[in-house]
């Protein structure tokens, strides 16, 4: 009985080579995931215009979460570990500290937005979609941004 | 003869496309023209691509990062171009019927450009003998 599902293949699709196309999958999906959290956001911003329902500073956490995005992957994972022929114009010791702001904005964005959510709507017992709409914009961003980083291979950069 | 086929075929779905979209915006049932706002991102598609390829060639190591990049802007304009008649039925400036002819005619419009850009994409076997 243990162990019975060891020998489980999945059917072999030969037809496309997966591995060929893993960085070009990668940004597809993190490019559905990141417009997706931005429309998000644009909707509820549409359906719920009045600055109390939600308050117009709440984008403020969507711009730094995009901010952070674009910050983690200026820099590749070579320029990090000094892998590089050229050191860029920070060198490898730049390239961490960008690297770390911008992680620092990312992880900032997406704690504020849960604590926009939980601070200024669960617990108001007002209409909960604006704090949903900001957390999930967050949410996506943050996950687009961890797929687009780290689901592409440097290797095939030459 | 299969590059004359494949162009007709394609012109055809851009065609079908173009209707649906017409569709929802111009049938007395809804009668309201805000969807044509999706030709703006039907026109931008293939833009970021086309830059990517002219502007680096295959060898380069950073080639593939720029790739990358305008493959990812391009499926941004590909997910607005559906989130936006979304957004319109929900500010309730059409109606959802009209939404729903709108996005069938966005998925048939991308289906064609990316059947376009898979079949007369590469440039490595371009032939002169395809026409």
């Amino acid at each position: 009985m243990a162990g019975f599902l060891d020998n489980f293949r999945w059917p072999e699709c030969e037809c496309i080579d997966w591995s060929e196309r893993r960085n070009a999958v990668a940004s597809v999906v993190a490019g559905v995931l990141f417009f997706t959290g931005w429309w998000i956001m644009i909707d509820a911003a549409v359906v719920y215009p009045k600055p109390e329902q939600m308050n117009h500073a709440f984008h403020t956490c969507g711009v730094f979460s995009t901010l952070a995005f674009f910050m983690i992957n200026a820099v590749s994972n070579a320029q990090v570990r000094g892998d590089s022929y050229e050191s860029g114009c920070l060198g490898r010791t730049g390239a961490r500290v960008w690297l770390f702001i911008g992680f620092m904005l990312m992880f900032g964005s997406l704690i504020a937005s849960m604590w926009i959510l939980f601070g200024a709507y669960v617990t108001q017992n007002t209409n909960v979609y604006p704090g949903l709409a900001v957390f999930f914009q967050n949410a996506l961003i943050f996950f687009s941004t961890l797929i687009y980083k780290f689901g592409r291979t440097e290797e095939l950069w030459g | 003869m299969a590059g004359i086929k494949a162009l007709i075929s394609l012109s055809f779905g851009g065609a079908i496309g173009l209707m649906f979209l017409m569709l929802g915006c111009a049938l007395p049932l809804y009668n309201q023209y805000w969807p044509l706002f999706v030709l703006f991102f039907y026109v931008l598609s293939p833009i970021p691509y086309c830059i990517a390829r002219r502007l680096v060639d295959d060898t380069d190591a950073m080639s593939n990062a720029c790739k990358e990049l305008a493959i990812f802007l391009t499926t941004g304009i590909v997910v607005s171009a559906f989130g936006l008649p979304i957004v319109f039925a929900r500010a309730r400036l059409i109606e959802w019927g009209a939404c729903a002819l709108v996005l069938t005619g966005n998925t048939v419009i991308f289906a064609t450009i990316f059947g376009f850009f898979l079949v007369f994409g590469s440039n490595d076997d371009f032939s002169w003998q395809q026409w």
